[in-house]
Order: C-alpha cells, then sequence, then structure tokens
C-alpha cells in the first residue's frame, strides 16, 4: 500500500511539474507574441515620431513661414530682450 | 484425482517461475539495451546531439545589434535606427508560386514582372524588398505560417533615419543596415552607441518562434550621443554657406561657430558635404589676413609694441631682404598704428610687427594659441596644420608668417585661437560631443569648459577686441557690421600656393573671422570660401557670411544689443 502510494505520488509530481511547464511555455509563447507586437507598435510609433521631427526641422519651418506665409525673420536689434531676472 | 493434481502442479509451478524470470530477463533487457545504446550515445557521439539539440531547442534572438542615436544639444534627433524588415524567398519552399507572386505584390507595391524578373535571375533566394516598414511587415508576418507564406524569409534589419535630412551628415556620418557605424561620429562612438545582443540564445518552440522567459530581458546599455551641435545654429550656418556658395562658387567652404567661453561648437557646415568628412577639422590652409590678430595680440602681450605703437612703412614698397619685396596698395600712409594695420590689412605693417616680435616668441605664441598641434575635438582625420620650428625661419619666413603665410592651419585652430582673444586670454578646449546618456540612466558629461591655458591677459584681449572692432567699423570688415551690435573681426585673402611652385595669383582663399558683441561675446563664427570661381575677397564674399550667420543667432539666443544709440 505504502509502495503504491509513493508510486502515485512520484507520478502526480511528475505530472505536476509537466503541467507547470506547459503552463509556463504557453505563457512564454503568448509574452513572446505580445512582445512582437509592442515592437512592432513601438517601431511605428518611432516613425511618427520622426515625422515630427522632420516637419519641425527649422528648415522646413523657415522655408514653410518664409514662402507659404510671407514672414521676414527679425533683425537682432528689433527683438526686445526681457531680463528674466527682473 | 488429489496425486494426479499434485503430480501435475509442481511442473506448472516450475514453468510460471521460469516464465516469471523470462519476463523479468525481458523487461531488464529493454532498459539494459537502452542504457547501454545511451552509455555509447552519451560516451561517443555527444558532440553531435548536443549541437543537434541546440539547433532544436534554442534560437539567437531577432535583433543583432541596437543603436543609440545621435542628438543635437536641445536633445532634437539627428540620427535614429529604426527596426524594419527585409523580404527574401526561398525558391524552393514556394508552394504556389503564382499565388505568393501575387501577394507579395499587392503587399509591397512592387510590380508582378519586377519580381518575377528577380526570381528568374535567382538561383534559389533573392530579396524580393527591403527596409520593409512595420505596417507592412505585419501584413507578411500574418501570412508567414500559411501555405501562401511558405518560403519567404522576414530578416530584420535597420534603417539609419537622419530626420533633419542632409544637415550635419559629414559631422554625424554613416551606419549601416546592420547598424554599425562607417564614418564620422557613428564611427568614433560606435563603441558607446552599440549593445550586441546576437549571442543571447531563447528557447524556441517547433514552430520557431521564440519563448519568453525572464532570462531573455537583457540589461539595455546603449548610449545616445549629444553633440554640442545646436540643429538651429547649424541650419543657420548651412543656409548662409550655400547662399554664399551659389554666389561665390568657392571649391570648398566652411562655417563654423563657436561659443568662445566654454569651446563648444555649435554649427560646422562643409562645402561640399561628404558624411563623416567635415572641412571644419581636416581642411589646412594659409589664413593669410585673419593672422594678423594673433600677431599684433602676440605683440601687444609680449610687450615687444605698446597698443599706440606706430610702424614706418617704408613707402609702401618694403624689401625684405634682397629681391624680396612687400608692397601696400591699399593705403598712402607713412606710418600705420597697429589699428590701422589691421583695419587696411597692411602687409607691410604685420610683417614689420613680426620682425619686431623676433622668431622664438613668435613661434611660443603660436604653440600658445595651438597652432601646429591637433585640438583633441576628436574627430577622425583632424588635421594638426603646419608651423616649422622657428631655428628654421628666415628673416623673409618671419615677415611672411606676421601676414599669415608660410603657416598651415585648420579651422578649429583659428576659431578656437579668435575664441581666446574674445573669451578674455584663455585657449578653451573645443568640443563637439556634449554628453553620452545612457539607457540605464548614467550620464557621461564629456563638454565640460576647460581652460587649457591662458595665451593673452585679460587686458590684452580687451585690447585686441577694440583694435578688431574698428577693422569691422572703418576698415575691410564693413559688410560684416550688425545694426545694435558691436562686431570685432578680421578679414583674410590669402593667395594660394600654386602647383609650379610660388603663389597663384588668381586662385585665393577668402575668409572673415569674428566675434560678436564684442563687448561681451558669445559667438565667434569663421567663414572660409576656398578659391571661388568668381573674384573675391574676404571683405566682399566672407563677411557678409558671417553677418547672415550671426544675426538669426543673435535673434535665437536673445543676446541684447550693447550699442547704446543704434536708432
Amino acid at each position: 500500500m505504502k509502495i503504491f502510494i509513493a508510486v502515485v505520488c512520484v507520478i502526480g509530481w511528475f505530472f505536476l511539474i509537466t503541467v507547470v511547464h506547459v503552463g509556463v511555455f504557453r505563457s512564454g509563447r503568448m509574452v513572446s507574441k505580445l512582445q512582437q507586437e509592442v515592437e512592432i507598435k513601438e517601431a511605428r510609433n518611432q516613425y511618427e515620431e520622426l515625422e515630427i521631427s522632420r516637419l519641425s526641422n527649422p528648415e522646413e519651418v523657415t522655408t514653410y513661414a518664409e514662402k507659404q506665409l510671407g514672414f521676414v525673420q527679425a533683425k537682432p536689434h528689433e527683438v526686445i530682450v526681457l531680463d528674466e531676472q527682473k | 484425482m488429489m496425486l494426479q493434481t499434485n503430480r501435475f502442479s509442481a511442473p506448472a509451478v516450475f514453468n510460471a517461475k521460469k516464465r516469471m524470470r523470462l519476463v523479468v530477463g525481458i523487461m531488464l533487457l529493454a532498459p539494459l539495451l537502452i542504457t547501454g545504446r545511451l552509455c555509447y550515445l552519451q560516451l561517443f557521439r555527444h558532440e553531435e546531439y548536443l549541437s543537434k539539440a541546440e539547433r532544436a531547442i534554442y534560437n539567437s534572438l531577432a535583433e543583432d545589434r541596437l543603436r543609440g542615436g545621435i542628438y543635437d544639444v536641445n536633445g532634437h534627433s539627428l540620427a535614429e535606427s529604426v527596426r524594419t524588415h527585409s523580404c527574401g524567398i526561398v525558391k524552393r519552399y514556394v508552394k504556389d508560386k503564382d499565388a505568393t507572386i501575387t501577394f507579395l505584390s499587392e503587399t509591397l507595391g512592387i510590380s508582378k514582372n519586377e519580381i518575377n524578373k528577380k526570381w528568374n535571375n535567382a538561383k534559389n533566394f533573392f530579396f524580393v524588398a527591403k527596409k520593409i516598414k512595420p505596417d507592412v511587415y505585419m501584413q507578411l508576418a500574418a501570412v508567414r505560417r500559411k501555405a501562401l507564406g511558405q518560403g519567404m524569409e522576414l530578416t530584420p534589419e535597420y534603417e539609419r533615419i537622419h530626420p533633419f535630412g542632409k544637415s550635419a551628415l559629414d559631422l554625424l556620418g554613416e551606419a549601416n543596415s546592420k547598424n554599425v557605424g562607417l564614418s564620422g561620429i557613428e564611427q568614433m562612438y560606435n563603441e558607446e552607441l552599440t549593445q550586441d545582443i546576437s549571442k543571447k540564445r531563447a528557447r524556441r518552440s517547433a514552430r520557431g518562434e521564440v519563448i519568453y522567459d525572464r532570462h531573455l530581458k537583457e540589461k539595455i546599455n546603449v548610449g545616445n550621443v549629444y553633440l554640442t551641435i545646436d540643429q538651429t545654429a547649424q541650419f543657420y550656418a548651412e543656409r548662409a554657406l550655400k547662399n554664399a556658395v551659389e554666389k561665390n562658387s568657392p571649391e570648398r567652404a566652411v562655417a563654423l561657430v563657436q561659443d568662445p567661453n566654454t569651446g563648444n561648437i555649435l554649427a560646422a557646415a562643409s562645402y561640399p558635404q561628404k558624411d563623416g568628412q567635415s572641412l571644419a577639422f581636416q581642411f589646412t590652409y594659409e589664413p593669410g589676413s585673419t593672422f594678423k590678430s594673433i600677431v599684433i595680440a602676440t605683440a601687444i602681450d609680449s610687450g615687444k609694441l605698446a597698443p599706440n605703437a606706430s610702424i614706418y612703412m617704408e613707402g609702401r614698397n618694403w624689401e625684405v631682404a634682397k629681391g624680396f619685396i612687400v608692397r601696400d596698395k591699399q593705403h598712402n600712409k607713412d606710418f600705420l598704428s597697429l589699428a590701422e594695420i589691421l583695419q587696411l590689412s597692411s602687409n607691410i605693417g604685420a610683417g614689420k610687427v613680426a620682425l619686431e616680435i623676433g622668431p622664438k616668441t613668435l613661434f611660443s605664441y603660436f604653440k600658445a594659441f595651438g597652432f601646429g598641434s591637433k585640438t583633441d575635438i576628436n574627430f577622425n582625420g583632424e588635421s594638426k596644420g603646419s608651423v616649422s620650428p622657428y631655428n628654421t625661419w628666415t628673416k623673409v619666413d618671419l615677415a611672411t608668417k606676421g601676414y599669415g603665410y608660410g603657416v598651415a592651419v585648420t579651422p578649429i585652430q583659428l576659431i578656437t585661437a579668435y575664441s581666446a582673444i574674445a573669451n578674455g586670454g584663455y585657449l578653451m578646449q573645443p568640443h563637439l560631443v556634449d554628453r553620452i546618456e545612457y539607457t540605464g540612466g548614467k550620464v557621461d558629461k564629456k563638454a565640460k569648459p576647460v581652460k587649457i591655458r591662458r595665451v593673452i591677459s585679460e587686458e590684452t584681449s580687451k585690447t585686441m577686441r577694440a583694435l578688431l572692432q574698428t577693422v569691422v567699423e572703418v576698415g575691410s570688415g564693413k559688410r560684416a557690421q550688425i545694426k545694435g551690435y558691436n562686431v570685432a573681426g578680421k578679414t583674410g585673402t590669402a593667395e594660394k600656393l600654386s602647383k609650379e611652385g610660388g603663389y597663384a595669383k588668381r586662385q585665393h582663399v577668402v575668409s572673415f573671422c569674428g566675434m560678436v558683441p564684442a563687448t561681451k561675446p558669445q559667438f565667434t563664427i569663421l567663414v572660409i570660401l576656398d578659391n571661388p570661381a568668381v573674384y573675391a575677397f574676404g571683405s566682399t564674399a566672407a563677411a557678409p557670411v558671417f553677418k547672415e550667420i550671426a544675426e538669426p543667432l543673435l535673434v535665437m539666443k536673445g543676446v541684447a544689443p550693447d550699442q547704446l544709440d543704434f536708432e
């Protein structure tokens, strides 16, 4: 009887380990898949941010301001500089 | 009956025991054979099966090398790596050629003919497209496990993106699709910018997918390099240089902006622009008249001449040695003060000042100003220029060095020397890289203001700024004037060495180096146009470029005018 219980315990133990391993592997695969999705979304986001950088580039802004909006760059003596400490 | 039974039961028991032994024997034989086989495999074929198991279970991570970005001093991205993919086809694994080609054509926006052409030219493998963006990659990855995706290989690679286009590319350099820096800052800081994680193994499923586990999360420690370059200043410098190039058609051109108080380079533009090759550090030339400021500063600081000293002009035809005559055609004066020597850019005046100083003192000041040695700005291919030892100088050599011939300097050396005049007399260590920020949060500050040495006294610095201010007010540098601001600077028009020997009369290097506001300089700016196709002078071609760069910089930094009555 004791031997039977011991055998059942050992088999049960191995079964439990197998179940846990399968669970870990499944979760691992799921995390891996999600990580890949995150990476793709991050890359997409990075592209968007770089596009914003490109559009805020001084050359783009200046060209647009001067040619499309007719702005003229101010001369330094025309700018009033306020002393921050006052 | 009983007897009969007993008589036959004994052999039955014997048979059962025998059979039991046989069964046990057979049962033991199997593990024994297995054990034997295992021992054989373990002892003799260990390596072979270990590598097979490794290949079956483990996979290298998809990303092989991460790369940080390069930013300007304010954190604007100048170069960044974006993960993309390349799509290749292994022909022998493709199940339905027509369906696959149609799918790829529709998804990637490439014509079927083009893919068919590649298919026919390739033996077994060919790339259909490279640098595939994330959205398209998602569509391709979705069919990878289906029949349509059989034979399709998606390999990760990187695209180095420069949001500001070609701006500062001569400084930044190039990095390839494997995230390896090839030139410029990309190459010089390759070690800090990259992290190789290709050796990290991941367990994989039967389908080949990477199975995540907590050991897989590598500690990322990639550095982002922040330059001292201000992108807006860089744009102004590049725009002004482009205009000057269109007007004067020089062979080469440089515009350099430095903060004289820290030594930081705010902008460095070169023409022609080559990836990773900045003329600001690699171009050497004879500076001509811009060098007169250095000689006059030496004369005053060493006490050889007083600031109000006058120099006799020898009838504007000075025979330095037999057969070597220096002429001044731009004035009719018999005597010139030091200020006038600078204003009128007198070669006789500067040559005679050099003779007054003497070779040993002049040489030691040249070295103190940083000429003839690298600035250690840490840019690949930086030239050290050339200043020959003073004991080899003849009288003519000494006189010609007085007006900037017989020495070779780099733009970074000259601007740093002018910055010493601007900041009160200190030679500052020039910097191009401000800091490196690592993903872990560690910050490695590179651009701490370092005073290399005091070159001239505070008093000499002040006197020199006043003298150079008169050059812009009444002398050759009038075109550098900026309303509301005192500008100090010096023009230069130097003849170029001829291939046949001597100097070529029609080939010049024209330049202007100056500082603004002269009372408390915030910017030192150097403009050089090498061999303009249009006949030009430093006063007509380079000084206006200085103004074009300085004006928006003063607005950008909110520098208050230092002239009180400019209305």
